[in-house]
């Protein structure tokens, strides 16, 4: 498909993701959300007329603009996790434990390479730290979505679209990124190809699924599930000592 | 490129937890959350559990073999280790698909706990792959070389299956099911 109509398709989609978002107030609901696919429609509009205007600095632009695009990204992984957790105040908090260490495990590996790199040029600086910081971020949405299927939590359509459009947009831009970084990065020719169509697929899903405001999930009165987490706790402890004793002594030959 | 690798399995790892996620999603979207039915099920679910245990002891019972074996023919000791090895083989699954379930349910009990032990609940993790592996290699073991060969394993899954009970029949009795809410409450929140 001709790049520049891939463009545009992506320009009209993501309009009128802004659009409906505003008809059906979900821009409320997921300020952060929109306000990331408004600097995402700003940024497609701005290198479109770069490389229009003047085509010789694009390369430039297309880094400096990545960078905040991928900057403004942190605001959806912030969004999912607010809206998917916030009737489980228990996984919130194991997760924004589990988040932090991750942050802080992928910003150490990510600035030591960063350093390790040295800079050549700005450029392309602002190329490493963008790739970097969405190794970060890929570092997050790995936990948050093995938390989100461990704990079985529940989505509505709504969030469930915003989540999946995400995922596959920084899944395949962190391979992308990582064999790009490859030295000839012959390998990325397949993917480099495939990304404007994926990117095109997840903006239809975030269209398909906000076109709409979806009911969300029904959840049990939290405080009515139960309070007694730590008697739990202990009792299973000394059950399950019991058990396995008992299990032992019956099957032994 | 061997430096790249984790990178790789990162990306790929998301879009196969993105896919799970869609899975699980379509799976559980007429589902509620927690409901007296639920409750009920798992616990009708846990008491014949508990019953099999008992039973299991039977299917693979030497005893019932070496008698067989001394007043039967060759032909009739085929047919009875034949007949208790596809019962193991059902038992084996029926195990496997309700420590499932119950593991499902406490999963979704957890997520509304207040502060759920990260401890304990890597720990029941841990006991919960465990079993899985176990129980898939004695289903193996069951399929390979028959259900009396396989009595030792039998003695860690039944264990491991006890102690799932008694983690589910215990946070159960903890969860009071007039105040969950009952199926034909509307979904919409």
């Amino acid at each position: 498909m001709d790049t520049n109509l891939i463009w545009l398709i992506a320009m009209a989609l993501e309009a009128a993701i802004l659009f409906r978002g505003l008809r059906t107030e979900l821009q409320k609901r997921y300020l952060f959300f929109y306000c990331y696919i408004g600097c995402l429609f700003l940024i497609e509009v701005l290198r479109f007329l770069c490389l229009s205007v003047t085509p010789n600095s694009y390369g430039a632009f297309y880094w400096q603009t990545e960078l905040v695009r991928i900057v403004a990204s942190y605001a959806v992984i912030f969004e999912i996790f607010k809206r998917a957790l916030r009737h489980n105040p228990g996984v919130a908090r194991i997760a924004q434990e589990l988040l932090r260490v991750v942050f802080v495990l992928a910003l150490a590996y990510a600035a030591s390479d960063l350093l390790h790199g040295g800079f050549t040029s700005f450029p392309r600086a602002t190329a490493d730290l963008g790739r970097y910081l969405l190794y970060v971020e890929g570092a997050l949405l790995l936990v948050m979505l093995w938390l989100f299927g461990r704990y079985r939590i529940s989505f509505g359509r709504n969030l469930l679209g915003l989540t999946v459009g995400y995922s596959l947009v920084v899944g395949l831009d962190v391979m992308n990124l990582a064999l790009l970084a490859l030295p000839g990065h012959g390998y990325s020719i397949g993917l480099r190809k495939l990304l404007p169509i994926t990117y095109l697929i997840a903006l239809i899903i975030w269209c398909a699924s906000l076109w709409s405001v979806q009911p969300e999930p029904a959840h049990p009165e939290v405080s009515a599930i139960d309070r007694d987490y730590d008697l739990l706790v202990a009792k299973t402890m000394a059950v399950f000592a019991h058990l396995s004793e008992r299990g032992g002594r019956t099957f032994r030959p | 490129m061997i430096g790249l690798m984790p990178i790789l399995l990162l990306g790929i790892l998301i879009l196969v937890l993105c896919g799970r996620l869609l899975l699980q999603w379509s799976k559980s979207r007429h589902d509620q959350p927690v409901t007296i039915e639920d409750f009920s099920r798992a616990r009708a679910a846990l008491d014949s559990m508990c019953l099999e245990a008992i039973a299991t002891k039977r299917i693979f019972a030497i005893d019932d073999m070496e008698f067989i074996a001394s007043k039967g023919t060759l032909e009739l000791e085929h047919f009875f280790v034949k007949e208790r090895q596809s019962l193991a083989l059902r038992w084996l699954r029926l195990t496997q698909k309700q420590v499932g379930q119950l593991m499902d349910i406490h999963l979704k009990l957890a997520s509304y706990t207040f502060e759920p032990s990260p401890r304990f609940e890597f720990r029941l993790a841990v006991n919960y792959v465990c079993f899985v592996v176990v129980s898939n290699a004695l289903l193996t073991l069951v399929w390979l070389r028959g259900p009396f060969n396989a009595v030792r394993i039998v003695g860690y899954t039944l264990g491991v299956a006890d102690y799932f009970c008694s983690v589910f029949s215990l946070r159960l009795e903890q969860t009071d099911p007039v105040k969950l809410g009952s199926a034909r409450t509307p979904r919409i929140a």
